[in-house]
């Protein structure tokens, strides 16, 4: 299935055709010419910055002193249990992380599929609810998060809804977000209301490259409806699940901005994860060594690199 | 929709096709209803006044005031964060827009050395968080002079767009029918003539779509212009909402009236252009 093939092909595949065609264009090195402002671009806020912060992880730093103190692997070893305050605040950030993890995954996923096979087998409103659906994704950010934030507060909507309801054992009274036990759930229902259209979308996508005469053969083979959608279109939609799943986990490892915008990692670390703790590092935490941030930025890094490999790897296998 | 298997179905099996007829119904409107929540949440915030909001959950509110909208105008003073944001994310799509198309054209059409391996380098960046660069990005800005300018927030952004970009029209410009390119350099065309006559024109979709994914990321942007300026008088929108909240008593009325203001336009740039947008979204994954 075509599905995610060519967001994900590596450049060189295309035809042999195509390339003998355009090597009678210009010189060989035209391409590079085009390439280049992207390229100079990157050398300097890419490369640069990212040799500049992977040097800085094994160095000590304050931010004012004109040297560097170089101290080897010493900066992983403290964040990974070397220096225990530093170390017991990352694991709660690891902890927290791989709940979100977890979670946004299979939760986008989930609901993004019902969303799409639901909006695929209508035919009126379909564009007017596509848009309403897809408002989160194009909206997401400062504005939207303190909009959440109002919504869980003590007398926000949220309490007000439940005990409409009658649910008054649900009722927060210190607010959504003020309470340890419900903060991290309600960060990431941010988290999820903003990432499930993306994953709609994709799936829609998927659904329309299904040819109707597949389902068609399945009905006619008596299949009910569920049997058709999971043992016909499920397996045919794997191409864009594992893509689903490359965004939210790259989502959850690195969007931070919701917790520091809803939480900033509180109350008591409830909701503090990898990311912030970074960010926490490098420009709150004064009395800190800048090593430390870029220390846990490259850890944060690794995983998410072996993920996309690993997921990649499953994407092709399959192809 | 129950009605297209309708016909020659028993009664039984229509009845549970109205069943789960009525249960999508439900579900398309409670998820509607979640997904617009915050929008609602913040008109009726911005209508009702400081007392109120304090008072009152329920989303329509009791007396309506413009008193709110007007008040948050002035204590922004809005129009100047306007002009920062839009200064930003103007700057920011521009750049996209001139740099990456050119990239994506190179990688979807033309071949040259080290093609591969620079492709991969940008699909690679994709996946180094931006909080890991964040600190030596701040400080290149600082070594570069562009602390407390426009510039210091755009070029990270511009560069941060890359991967997303550039795979996007790459995928798109791929699927340009091959022929029109072989037809434009038998008729002596130049490679920049090819790229700039025919598949600029025909990736309007996918221009579109990279345009307002990267300028909703700008005009949101918050962490990068508060770490690299402290005059006020150059924050963009979401900084000086955040100074809002941050204010010893809290007047929610006033956060939501800002936030209102700084996610209209928004939604208008994605409700005019949404057909393209998700078009364009959608024929990259197709390809």
């Amino acid at each position: 299935m075509s599905g995610s093939r060519s967001l994900l092909t590596s450049a060189g595949t295309s035809a042999p055709r195509r390339r003998a065609s355009s090597r009678r264009l210009g010189g060989r090195f035209t391409g590079l010419l085009f390439v280049a402002p992207a390229a100079a671009l990157f050398a300097v806020f890419g490369v640069y910055t990212i040799v500049y912060g992977f040097l800085l992880s094994f160095a000590r730093w304050n931010g004012f002193s004109p040297n560097w103190t170089w101290t080897g692997i010493q900066n992983y070893l403290d964040l990974l249990g070397a220096n225990p305050p530093l170390a017991s605040s990352v694991r709660v950030a690891a902890q927290n992380t791989l709940v979100v993890m977890i979670v946004l995954p299979i939760a986008v996923s989930a609901i993004g599929l019902v969303l799409a096979v639901m909006l695929n087998s209508v035919r009126r409103f379909r564009a007017l609810l596509r848009t309403v659906y897809f408002l989160p994704y194009v909206t997401t950010g400062i504005a939207v998060f303190y909009a959440w934030r109002f919504v869980y507060e003590p007398n926000g909507s949220l309490n007000a809804i439940l005990s409409a309801l009658g649910l008054t054992s649900l009722v927060q009274r210190e607010g959504f977000l003020g309470n340890p036990f419900t903060s991290l759930a309600a960060v990431l229902f941010v988290l999820i209301w903003a990432n499930v259209p993306i994953a709609m979308l994709l799936y829609l996508t998927g659904l329309q490259t299904i040819p109707e005469s597949v389902v068609e053969a399945a009905r006619v083979d008596g299949a009910s409806s569920v049997r058709t959608l999971r043992s016909v279109i499920l397996p045919l939609l794997n191409p864009i699940t594992a893509l689903v799943v490359i965004i939210q986990l790259r989502e959850a490892l690195q969007n931070f901005q919701v917790f520091l915008l809803m939480t900033n990692g509180g109350p008591v670390d409830s909701t503090q994860v990898l990311g912030l703790r970074t960010y926490q590092l490098a420009f709150l935490d004064r009395t800190t060594d800048l090593g430390y941030a870029s220390a846990l930025g490259w850890m944060l890094a690794a995983v998410a690199i072996i993920l996309a490999i690993v997921n990649l790897r499953i994407l092709r296998s399959r192809q | 929709m129950s009605t297209m298997e309708g016909a020659k179905t028993s009664i039984a099996s229509r009845i549970t096709g109205r069943l789960v007829g009525v249960l999508a119904i439900a579900a398309f409107a409670v998820y509607a209803v979640v997904s617009v929540f915050p929008f609602v949440t913040m008109i009726s915030g911005s209508l009702k006044t400081n007392t109120e909001v304090l008072t009152n959950p329920w989303p329509i509110p009791v007396n309506p005031t413009f008193d709110t909208l007007v008040d948050t105008w002035n204590a922004l003073d809005f129009p100047t964060l306007l002009v920062n944001s839009l200064i930003i994310a103007g700057l920011s799509c521009l750049l996209i827009l001139v740099i990456f198309p050119l990239a994506g054209y190179a990688f979807a059409v033309l071949e040259f050395p080290f093609k591969r391996v620079l492709f991969a380098i940008f699909v690679g960046a994709l996946f180094v968080p931006g909080v890991t660069v964040l600190l030596p990005i701040v400080i290149l800005d600082q070594q570069l002079g562009l602390l407390g300018t426009p510039w210091a927030v755009v070029l990270p952004i511009v560069n941060g767009a890359a991967p997303i970009a550039i795979i996007l029209l790459r995928a798109y410009f791929s699927s340009v029918p091959f022929e029109l390119h072989e037809a434009a350099v038998l008729d002596g065309c130049s490679p920049f003539g090819i790229y700039w006559r025919i598949y600029f024109p025909l990736s309007r979709s996918a221009l579109i779509t990279v345009t307002v994914l990267n300028f909703v990321a700008a005009w949101n942007e918050y962490v990068l212009p508060a770490l690299t300026n402290d005059d006020a008088s150059r924050y963009p929108l979401p900084v000086g909402l955040q100074a809002l909240l941050s204010s010893n008593v809290v007047q929610w009325n006033q956060v939501m009236a800002a936030s209102l203001l700084i996610v209209v336009p928004i939604i208008v740039l994605f409700v005019v252009l949404q057909r393209y947008f998700i078009n364009g979204l959608q024929g990259s994954v197709k390809g």
